[in-house]
């Protein structure tokens, strides 16, 4: 394979250095808008849904697109669109089940979730499994941008007379630092403006690539005619070859990649939380689904078939030899000029910045919520009022952004030793994604779904999917469709089936068998030192574990390990876990949003439909949470006292930047008119003059 | 001309797979009235969420048409 290095100029890196300062003082800008943590995590529950559209093609494309993208439309086509063109199957259930249930619910993260759902073990384990996932994913988020930006690097930087080594390290130190200020200090709401810039840049620099692209190799007909016929093909071929092939992407893409993308990529679900209402949320999510991401398969792709023409039309220009992970660069540097080139490039760093700066807010998020917050109540610290406490509380997000960041930074050095970051990820997401996926999915639309069955899945799952990486022609071979079997990179995509198969299986199992657990758990009740029997059982599990990881002994006693295991998991939690099926699941699964609904708003819902007002804004002298409007407004919109209602300026570029949300109080005789609170004024950021409009929610 | 197995075959299995998932999700909507028919505007959402999937199955069959004939 060949290198590329030193392809950025001087210009290039002017273009690129301009747009480094001036996103950080855009995103710094937004902090004013972070009056609590809701605002600076959520964004203050405010947007619209265009806003949260262009917002999430930024972080949908995400840091390694470009070039991984790029690189399969070099080697296989038109087929490089698959994995953006395969998420509508799991949209039902994303629209009305898992975003209502998050909005409505309140929560603040996933873990979260598994607690109210189940219990404060699950949202333990959970909590483990999330962070070590989304930490993990930041780190091969900043070795990509090290590995991109590398290449363009000059082998020494000159200083002032310094003269500056470049290394892969520093480089990714020195975004990582650029990233982690705008995010800490800016929050979500400047990751959504600055993504909305960024989303805006990177899908009019992949059309303009895939302009000059066609322009280049004589126009849209030449271009499709110098393409081979398998190349123009959209899907790729069925199980072959192994390191790309249909029914396998299928899987581990559309089937466990979509899910994950919906349910469990804390980063994409808090943007939907951050629109002004779960309609608006719907909205964003569809419109991303039908439209972004088949334009943003082309923007992310679009390089690697232009470069495979460029290949069938002049073979100098581009060898075949070329590292497929270069080939964006490549042909964006053939086929522009100096200046089009940083530009392209710019637009890349919005993409790559876009997506780490998404995880490191979605990453203090989880820990604000999951470890602060826990570790505080368990402290029994000494509570202050309520604007200390929001001062303390964005402090220590603050401070979990920069730390993160450095957590991110320390994760890739061990990532950094994979032959390819395409394996590091690969091997990262099936072994931690399945698990999640499973237990957040029965969790909401299983009402059966047990605490002993989401543990199983926890442990027994991932221990039967450790053991197909490790023998899998024997555990995987028969879920491989015919996929041939590469003893170095074994069944990379079909693994997925396996490891969704086996989670399912063992979540499915352990809650069906149930009433027969709780049997034998009163039996063990009975004896006289039960406690201690459970302490042995806990030691048998932890025991068996160990066995797993450190692969100590052959297949077949192992998946007894793992069976004795994962039957002692479901006794244990059976033993200890105090479940009340109908308080855990009020609320919080697919078959009751509508108490969800009820639980949000603290009362019976009014849903008939009604008029949306314009108004002028007067200022009250006190500072309840409650907003007034006439008599004659509240029977337009059709609403009640105690009515959410959604307050906001009138300009619709601002996207619902200047709004809050409030109650309904008791009703006034100036038609025309909002009485707000100082605080309402603030959240707001309303001007003197400004005509606001009220909208109903529930 | 493309092998069966580059063209139809994975357009067949991914609408027939993925439209187990799809119209599974679908009933569960329906089932748990968390898409609740009697609202007009969850009335227009049935209606986006199938043409959504219709919408994918006629862009891929017109890609395929499109890479082996045209």
């Amino acid at each position: 394979m060949e290198s590329l290095h030193g392809l950025g100029t001087a210009t290039d890196w002017v273009v690129m250095i301009v747009y480094f300062v001036g996103i950080m003082l855009f995103g710094s800008y937004f902090a004013k808008y972070n009056r609590t943590t809701t605002d600076f995590f959520f964004g203050g529950r405010r947007f619209a849904w265009w806003l949260i559209t262009v917002s999430i093609v930024a972080t949908g494309v995400g840091s390694h697109s470009f070039v991984k993208y790029s690189a399969k439309g070099f080697e296989h086509g038109i087929s490089s669109t698959m994995t953006y063109m395969n998420d509508w199957f799991f949209v039902p259930f994303f629209l009305f089940g898992w975003l209502p249930i998050v909005v409505y619910t309140k929560i603040r993260s996933i873990p979260e979730y598994f607690e109210r759902r189940f219990s404060p073990t699950v949202r333990f384990i959970a909590t483990v499994f999330q962070l070590l996932y989304l930490i993990g994913y930041l780190g091969i988020g900043l070795l990509t941008l090290g590995k991109v930006f590398t290449p363009l690097l000059p082998a020494e930087i000159n200083l002032l007379g310094l003269s500056i080594p470049v290394s892969l390290m520093g480089v990714i130190i020195t975004i990582a630092v650029i990233t982690g200020t705008y995010t800490t200090f800016g929050g979500q709401t400047a990751v959504i403006f600055t993504d909305l810039l960024q989303g805006l840049i990177l899908l009019f620099a992949g059309f303009l690539i895939f302009l000059m692209g066609i322009n280049y190799v004589g126009g849209l007909d030449a271009f499709w005619h110098l393409l081979p016929v398998d190349w123009r093909l959209p899907l790729a071929d069925f199980n072959k070859p192994p390191d790309f092939n249909f029914v396998g992407i299928f899987w581990q893409d559309g089937v466990a990649g979509s899910v994950g993308f919906l349910f469990m990529n804390m980063g994409l679900i808090m943007r939907f939380m951050s629109a002004k209402s779960v309609d608006e949320g719907r909205k964003a999510a569809v419109f991303n689904v039908l439209f972004m991401l088949p334009l943003s398969a082309i923007v992310v792709g679009n390089a690697g078939w232009i470069g495979k023409a460029l290949t069938e039309m002049v073979p100098s220009q581009l060898t075949t030899n070329v590292n497929p992970d270069e080939v964006f660069i490549a042909v964006t540097h053939i086929i522009s000029t100096t200046g089009v080139f940083g530009f392209v490039i710019a637009a890349l760093t919005a993409t790559l910045l876009s997506t780490v700066d998404s995880l490191i807010n979605a990453i203090a998020a989880v820990y604000m919520n999951d470890v602060h917050h826990p570790i505080k109540k368990l402290l029994k610290k000494k509570v202050g009022t309520a604007e200390q406490e929001a001062k303390k509380e964005l402090g220590a997000a603050r401070i979990a952004s920069i730390v993160i960041t450095g957590l991110g930074i320390i994760a890739t050095i061990p990532f950094s030793q994979y032959p390819t970051v395409y394996e590091a990820h690969g091997y990262f997401h099936s072994t931690l994604t399945p698990p999640l996926v499973t237990a957040i999915f029965l969790g909401v639309f299983w009402r059966k779904f047990t605490p002993a069955g989401v543990l199983a899945t926890f442990l027994g799952g991932s221990s039967l999917m450790i053991l197909g990486a490790r023998y899998p022609d024997i555990l995987i071979t028969p879920f491989a469709h015919g996929t041939p079997f590469d003893p170095v990179h074994p069944y990379t995509y079909i693994s997925a089936l396996y490891n969704t198969i086996v989670c399912l299986g063992v979540a499915v199992i352990i809650t069906k068998t149930f009433h027969w657990q709780k049997v034998v758990v009163n039996k063990i009740r009975n004896y006289s030192n039960h406690d201690n029997l459970m302490k042995v059982f806990i030691a048998a599990i932890a025991l068996s574990l160990l066995l797993v990881w450190l692969n100590l002994g052959g297949l077949y006693f192992l998946l007894f390990a793992t069976l004795v295991m994962t039957i002692l998991v479901s006794l244990t939690a059976q033993y200890y876990i105090h479940y009340d099926p109908a308080k855990h699941t009020d609320g919080l699964t697919a078959w009751s949003i509508h108490r969800a609904k009820e639980i949000f708003k603290g009362g019976k819902i009014n849903e008939r439909e009604g008029e949306i007002v314009k108004v002028n804004w007067k200022q009250r002298k006190d500072n309840h949470d409650y907003v007034n409007v006439s008599s004659g407004d509240m029977k337009k919109m059709e609403a009640e006292v105690g009515d959410l209602v959604y307050v906001c300026d009138v300009r619709k570029y601002l996207g619902g930047l200047k709004s809050f949300h409030s109650k309904l109080g008791e009703p006034h005789d100036e038609p025309g008119v909002v009485y707000i609170s100082e605080e309402h004024k603030l959240t707001g950021q309303f001007q003197e003059g400004k005509i606001l409009y009220v909208e109903k929610e529930m | 001309m493309p092998s069966f197995s580059h063209s139809w075959l994975p357009y067949i299995y991914l609408y027939v797979a993925g439209g187990f998932f799809f119209f599974f999700g679908m009933y569960i909507i329906h089932k748990s009235n968390s898409l609740d028919l009697r609202l007009k505007k969850n009335r227009w959402w049935r209606k986006v969420l199938y043409f959504g999937f219709f919408y994918f199955m006629i862009i891929h069959a017109i890609l395929i048409i499109a890479a082996i004939y045209w």
